[in-house]
C-alpha cells in the first residue's frame, strides 16, 4: 500500500536535514556564531542572525523526553484516516534539552503517555528511499 | 508618538444575522453589518473615509464595500489575518487620523464562516501548508494540521506546569454558555452547558474536546473609530480607548520550538502602561477564545490571576456575572460566534456604553474593560476602553 501521509518536502534551507533523516541520521543546523543549535533549520540563525551556519551529525541512537503532546481523535489532515489515536509530541533532546522536536510516539498506549516520558528516535520508512524521524 | 489616551474612541459597533449558511455572500453580510454600525454611531454614509478589513481570503475588499456604501473611499485596506486583526487595525487606524490621512474609519470582518471556508482543518492540500507555514516541513508530516493541536501542545504543558485540569478548562465553557443564555443571537442560546455534559464529551484533540474549540458561523461584524472630538458631537455614549498594543509577536516564528511564552506576555505589560491601569482597575473584559486553554493562558499573562491561581479563579465563578471580572459576556467565540474577534469587540463597546442597562446582562458599574486578540501563541494584541 502507497504512503498516503504528507512526505516532507526538502527546500535549500531544511534539505540537509531530510537527507540525514533518510539515512537515519539525525543532523542539526548550528551557529559557528553564538553556537546554538537552530531547528527547525533556517536560512540564519534566529538567535542571532548570524548565516554562519554549519550542521552536526548526532548520530542514530537519539534519546528524548515528552516535553508535550496532544492525542487526536479525529484525523485533521488526509492520509491520516487510520491512525487515530495519534500522537503528537514535542520532544526534547537528552542530550541538548534546548532542542525540542515535534513527532509522534509510535507503540505506545496513549494511557502511558505523560510528560517526563523517556523515547527513543525511529526512523519510519515512507517510500522511495524516504524516511521520518518518530519516537517510540 | 505621544500617548493618544482617549483622544479616539469606538462610536458604533454592527453586525448582520448571524447563521450557519448565509445563503448570501460575504459582501451582503458586510453590507448588514456596515450599515448597523453607521445608525449605531449616528453618522452620514459619507463621512466615513476609510474602510479596513481582514480576512482568509473569505472575505469581500473594502473597496467594493465602500462602493455599495455609496462612498469614495480615502484610504482602504485588506489584510490577511484572522485573530488580534480587530486591534491592530483599530491601531492602525488611529494612526491613520492622527496623521491627518482620514477622520472616520470602518472595520469589517465578513465570513461564511460555516458555510464557506471554515478555520477548523480538514480539506487542504498538504504541500501548500508545507510550503505556507515556515517550518511546515516539520509539523505537516506528523498529522499536526489544526490550531487545536499547535495550541494544545501549549496547553498540556501549561496544565502539568501550573496544576489545570479539563475540569478548569470546563469552567470557562460553562461560564462562557451561561453568559450566551442571556445573549438570544447566540449560536448555542438555549442550549447550556453542564459540567457532567462537558466531561462526558470525548476528546477532538486531547486535551480539548469540542466545547473547547470555538464554534463556526456566517457573519459579519463592524466598527466605527474616530476621534474623541468627532465621537463627543455624535448622539451616543462613546467607548473611548485608554490604550491599545496594536501586535507583539515572540521571539520564533517557529513557535512551537518554545510552548514557554506567548506574546500575551509582551502585549499585557505594554497594554496596561499605555492605558495607566492594571488588572485590579478592570470591571469586564472579552478575552479571545478560539479554545478554552487560551482563555487560562491569558489570564495568567494578563494578570488577572497568578500562574497557580487561574484554575481557582475559573472554578469560583469569576468569569461568571457578579464574578471578579465577568467575560466574555454575549457568550464569546465559544459560543456566541466566530468573526476572529471582532464580536469580542462589539461587546465590550456594548458593556461600557452600559447598552444593557435595567437587564441582566450588564454589567454592573461597568467603567473600564479590557479585549485581548490573539492570533495564536505567537501573536497577540490587546485595548483597553472605558466608558
Ligand atoms: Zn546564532
Amino acid at each position: 500500500m502507497s504512503y498516503e501521509k504528507p512526505i516532507p518536502l526538502k527546500n535549500e534551507d531544511n534539505a540537509p536535514f531530510w537527507d540525514a533523516a533518510d539515512r537515519h541520521e539525525l543532523f542539526l543546523q548550528k551557529c559557528h556564531t553564538c553556537q546554538q543549535f537552530a531547528h527547525p533549520p533556517g536560512p540564519a540563525c534566529a538567535k542571532c542572525g548570524s548565516s554562519d551556519l554549519t550542521w552536526e551529525n548526532l548520530g542514530t541512537d537519539i534519546k528524548g523526553r515528552v516535553y508535550s503532546y496532544v492525542i487526536s481523535h479525529r484525523p485533521f489532515l488526509p492520509g491520516f484516516q487510520n491512525d487515530t489515536p495519534l500522537v503528537i509530541a514535542v520532544i526534547e533532546l537528552a542530550t541538548y534539552p534546548e532542542v525540542k522536536m515535534i513527532g509522534n510516539i509510535l507503540n505506545h498506549a496513549i494511557e502511558d503517555i505523560h510528560i517526563g516520558m523517556e523515547v527513543e528516535m525511529t526512523w519510519q520508512k515512507i517510500n522511495d528511499g524516504r524516511s521520518l524521524p518518530q519516537w517510540e | 508618538m505621544e500617548n493618544i489616551k482617549n483622544k479616539y474612541a469606538i462610536v458604533g459597533v454592527g453586525e448582520s444575522e448571524r447563521s450557519k449558511k448565509s445563503g448570501t455572500t460575504p459582501l451582503h453580510l458586510a453590507l448588514d453589518a456596515a450599515r448597523a454600525a453607521i445608525a449605531d454611531a449616528g453618522l452620514e454614509t459619507k463621512e466615513i473615509d476609510g474602510f479596513m478589513s481582514y480576512s482568509e481570503n473569505d472575505s469581500c475588499p473594502a473597496h467594493q464595500l465602500s462602493t455599495y456604501l455609496g462612498v469614495r473611499p480615502k484610504y482602504v485596506k485588506d489584510i490577511m489575518g484572522g485573530g488580534s486583526s480587530t486591534e491592530m487595525l483599530i491601531a492602525d487606524a488611529i494612526g491613520l487620523i492622527e496623521t491627518g490621512q482620514v477622520n472616520t474609519v470602518l472595520i469589517y470582518r465578513s465570513m461564511n464562516g460555516r458555510s464557506g471556508v471554515r478555520m477548523g482543518g480538514g480539506g487542504w492540500d498538504v504541500n501548500m501548508l508545507q510550503n505556507a507555514m515556515d517550518g511546515g516541513s516539520f509539523l505537516i508530516p506528523y498529522g499536526a494540521g489544526s490550531p487545536g493541536q499547535w495550541f494544545g501542545l501549549f496547553a498540556t504543558r501549561h496544565m502539568h506546569e501550573t496544576g489545570l485540569t479539563k475540569e478548569h478548562l470546563g469552567h470557562v465553557c460553562v461560564s462562557f454558555y451561561e453568559h450566551a443564555q442571556r445573549n438570544p443571537k447566540a449560536f448555542f442560546y438555549g442550549k447550556p452547558l453542564t459540567m457532567e455534559a462537558y466531561h462526558d464529551t470525548p476528546d477532538l484533540s486531547f486535551p480539548f474536546n469540542k466545547h473547547d474549540f470555538c464554534l463556526e458561523s456566517d457573519e459579519a461584524n463592524a466598527i466605527i473609530v474616530t476621534s474623541a472630538k468627532r465621537a463627543e458631537q455624535l448622539p451616543n455614549q462613546p467607548a473611548y480607548i485608554m490604550g491599545i498594543a496594536a501586535r507583539q509577536c515572540v521571539s520564533h516564528a517557529h513557535y512551537w520550538t518554545n510552548v514557554d511564552e506567548v506574546a500575551s506576555d509582551y502585549v499585557a505589560k505594554d497594554v496596561y502602561k499605555k492605558a495607566g491601569v492594571t488588572a485590579k482597575d478592570l470591571d469586564v473584559a472579552s478575552i479571545y477564545d478560539c479554545y478554552s486553554w487560551v482563555v487560562l493562558r491569558q489570564l495568567e499573562a494578563y494578570e488577572i490571576a497568578k500562574r497557580g491561581e487561574v484554575g481557582d479563579f475559573v472554578a469560583d465563578g469569576h468569569l461568571k456575572m457578579g464574578g471578579k471580572l465577568p467575560s466574555n459576556t454575549a457568550g464569546g467565540m465559544l459560543s456566541e460566534g466566530y468573526t476572529h474577534g471582532m464580536n469580542n469587540v462589539i461587546e465590550i463597546v456594548r458593556q461600557i456604553r452600559h447598552d444593557y442597562e435595567g437587564s441582566d446582562r450588564q454589567v454592573k458599574d461597568c467603567e473600564v474593560g479590557l479585549c485581548t486578540g490573539w492570533a495564536g501563541p505567537d501573536i497577540a494584541g490587546a485595548m483597553i476602553l472605558r466608558n
